[in-house]
């Protein structure tokens, strides 16, 4: 073989090793890491749909925990200042409303609370329990 | 562990830089046509065989030494586990797998010769060797302190072109001199090929020269960052040092090249004389540039200028901030656009005439010039300086720490330095002898120096030993915001109740906003994202007020507003007490609340109600204090909120430290 076909075919060498390999490497890295959290938060949605279950809610629906700062309080809906609510809501300013059997007379503005949302997580979700955080 | 790291990593860049400049100037010196050259070429490629052994071995050290440093074990260096893992997780390791990786297939290429008397296999062969010997170097790059220092590509292509131009040009010296030195062996004219090849390597360093200059002033730019980094800090003088260096080795390069048309001369013998002569120069050019690839091996071991904290060698220093107010500079920027102009042409004319006609008394002239007009002109820009002045506080500029600051000053300070009290016109009176201009020029640095030192001469005594460094840092912070809500009190940088656009200079201390236990954010969380409307508020005389804000927050929460509401007292039932009717949906801070009264009330002293509106970057636009403007009515704050809206350009992002 003449040394410019070597040449060549070592260039080619080290772009397929070090192009297309970290190429495929990283997109199967990208890949693998994109289903490890998916499995994570069907896990986590698994394990609200139990504890929904044993709350004697509906199938299909999940219960979520959230501690926040009571901020308004209404006959049907409650203004809560929360943290993250992992898998439903960021942290901000939301109000909820709230279910027949929750306790909301107890909570007044200001109060640090923890709360928990039971419904399938698209906008139909209430409050069914409040207890002081 | 240093210093057998620095020498590794010497050796190792001195390797691959020569490489790099070896096979470069092979190409350089184009296809071998005579025997005096293919005889140069084949010690060039046996020196290039032992030079890539040495690098693959270098390299292998500098692995082993950084193992043990990353491990915090001396013993982890020669741990087969610990240097495994040092290659696979971590980005130097994986930098380092594709550079040797570069370097094995090289040493493949030079130890397997094939068979290159045809040109093009030669082209082939010599070009992949320069290719793969400029990649192993230019990667060095990568995982060097200009690319830690920024998340952008820009640093490290600077540092790249930096480590090929050096390659090019230093790497290429020793051939040179070889060849040189080889062909004023000739008792004939030297070889022509030879003297093409410098020629042409001659025109080839002019440029690298330039591009290593400019690419190596832009990282110094970046690492540096000013005259007291350069000359305060280890890495800063290294960098002179590596100048000086350098510049010395330019002087040889500059008398080469100025030999390079003898070179060619019809005289057999005197053209060996200049090979011989010009050999014997690049050869101590080359010891020169070695001597500064040290001392930038010793620059990527130490901490960047940067990032260090230096100490002021000299007695005095400059300060930029009087320029403005330096009489001359005053003058000429008054002076008329025409009289400036003629000014300058009849320069100009002097000067030409001049240098053509007594070139040495125009240089003296202009010496002489120079340095009256900077002693004159510049001496109210002179002030005193401490080892400490250009040191930075290790303490943001916060809430917390002002009023720390405050606490220590009035504990330790008040008594000879007087009391800060508000006077009416909104500000702080005279009763602190500190406002003076003398100390509110001076540097963070010198007030620290003055606090922990004291001034014997004035009767001041040291605090060193009775206040700890950072209860010093407290009150320097103090200070500052002293001396800022001066300037925000009455004078041209007054700050009121009306924006002033594209004028933000007040940096709003940080604080933490703290809502009952929910995770506290900070100001800086909300930076190029909100504004914010900070008050100050007391119960009952703010409660109307409270209730408007209330009522709009909808509104200026869509023009990016967020509301921090901070009553004078911490207490959890601080929500409840504002009630629900409107309901308050705004943070209402219920911790840390006294500190962030105390150190925002000094830029409104006096007020029971004040509202400090904070644009995105973090800087206080608008001032509203209950007693000089009211409060502010619902639409005020909208419409000065629309006015930051309508800026064009943001200022940039405030220092978090104070200077």
């Amino acid at each position: 073989m003449r040394m410019w076909q070597v040449a060549i075919l070592v260039n080619l060498a080290l772009a397929v090793g070090l192009g297309f390999g970290y190429g495929a490497w990283g997109r199967r890295l990208a890949t693998l890491d994109g289903e490890v959290k998916t499995a994570q938060a069907q896990v986590e949605q698994l394990t609200r749909e139990r504890e929904a279950c044993f709350a004697g809610a509906r199938i299909g629906e999940q219960l979520w925990e959230g501690r926040g700062i009571v901020r308004a309080v209404y006959p049907k809906m409650l203004i809560v200042t929360h943290e993250e609510i992992r898998g439903l809501l960021p942290a901000r300013t939301t109000g909820f409303r709230l279910a027949d059997s929750a306790d909301h007379d107890r909570a007044h503005a200001g109060d640090p609370i923890r709360f928990w949302l039971q419904g399938t997580g698209t906008g139909n979700n209430v409050l069914v329990r409040l207890e002081s955080w | 562990m240093t210093t057998l790291l620095f020498v590794a990593q010497w050796v190792h860049l001195a390797q691959c830089v020569l490489l790099t400049g070896a096979f470069f100037l092979l190409l350089l010196a184009g296809w071998p046509a005579t025997d005096f050259m293919r005889r140069w070429e084949q010690h060039v490629l046996c020196w290039a065989r032992w030079l890539v052994i040495v690098a693959l071995a270098s390299g292998a050290a500098v692995l082993s030494v950084r193992t043990g440093m990353f491990e915090g074990r001396p013993e982890a260096a020669l741990e087969p586990r610990a240097i495994w893992h040092a290659m696979l997780d971590t980005r130097p390791g994986f930098l380092w797998i594709v550079r040797h990786g570069l370097l094995i297939v090289l040493a493949a290429f030079l130890f397997l010769s094939g068979d290159v008397s045809a040109r093009q296999n030669w082209i082939a062969a010599r070009g992949e060797a320069f290719l793969l010997t400029a990649l192993a170097l230019v990667l060095i790059g990568s995982s060097g302190h200009l690319a830690a220092s920024s998340e952008s590509l820009w640093p490290q292509a600077i540092d790249m072109v930096h480590l090929l131009s050096a390659g090019i040009w230093v790497g290429g010296l020793p051939p040179l001199a070889l060849l040189l030195y080889g062909a004023s062996q000739n008792a004939a004219a030297p070889d022509p090929y030879a003297v093409q090849t410098m020629q042409r390597f001659s025109r080839v360093a002019l440029i690298t020269v330039l591009i290593l200059a400019g690419s190596g002033i832009a990282s110094a730019w970046l690492l540096v960052g000013g005259i007291a980094g350069l000359v305060g800090t280890t890495h800063g003088c290294l960098l002179l040092a590596k100048f000086a260096v350098l510049v010395l080795a330019l002087l040889l390069a500059a008398v080469s090249r100025a030999m390079v048309p003898t070179l060619s001369s019809p005289t057999a013998a005197k053209s060996s004389a200049t090979a011989r002569r010009m050999a014997g120069f690049i050869a101590i050019e080359a010891g020169l540039v070695l001597v500064v690839l040290g001392l930038a091996t010793a620059m990527t071991v130490t901490t960047p200028a940067l990032h260090d904290d230096p100490v002021w060698p000299w007695p005095v220093r400059i300060v930029h901030d009087f320029l403005p107010v330096v009489p001359v500079l005053q003058r000429l920027t008054q002076l008329p656009i025409a009289d400036v102009l003629a000014v300058s042409g009849l320069t100009i004319f002097a000067i030409v005439f001049l240098v053509r006609r007594r070139p040495i008394l125009l240089f003296a002239t202009l010496f002489a010039l120079v340095v009256s007009g900077a002693t004159i002109g510049f001496q109210p820009l002179i002030v005193q300086a401490y080892p400490t002045s250009f040191v930075r506080s290790p303490l943001s500029y916060t809430a917390g720490s002002i009023a720390e600051g405050m606490a220590v000053y009035q504990a330790h300070c008040a008594s000879c330095h007087g009391t800060p009290t508000p006077d009416r016109a909104g500000g702080w009176g005279s009763a602190v002898d500190l406002l003076a201009s003398e100390t509110i020029w001076r540097s963070a640095g010198d007030l620290f120096w003055l606090i922990t030192h004291g001034r014997p001469n004035l009767g001041m005594a040291e605090f060193g030993s009775r206040l700890q460094e950072a209860q010093r840092w407290h009150v320097i912070n103090f200070l500052r915001a002293l001396d800022m809500s001066g300037f925000c009190a009455s004078g041209p940088s007054r700050i009121g109740a009306v924006v002033k656009q594209d004028y933000a200079w007040l940096s709003a201390p940080d604080l933490t906003i703290s809502v009952g236990p929910l995770t506290p954010t900070s100001l800086p969380d909300l930076r190029g994202k909100r504004m914010v409307l900070l008050v100050l508020y007391s119960l009952p005389g703010s409660r109307a007020r409270m209730t408007e804000l209330a009522r709009q927050y909808g509104t200026l929460s869509v023009l990016g507003v967020e509301v921090v509401a901070v009553p004078p007292q911490s207490s959890p039932e601080a929500i409840a007490e504002l009630g629900q009717s409107p309901p308050v949906l705004f943070p209402v801070v219920t911790n840390g609340n006294q500190e962030i009264t105390a150190a925002y009330r000094m830029f409104a002293p006096g007020t029971a109600h004040a509202e400090f509106l904070i644009d995105r970057q973090g800087y206080i636009r608008a001032i509203w204090r209950s007693d000089l403007t009211g409060m502010p009515e619902a639409d005020v704050v909208q419409t000065q909120v629309e006015r930051l809206n309508g800026e064009k350009s943001p200022p940039p992002l405030p220092d978090d430290h104070v200077h």
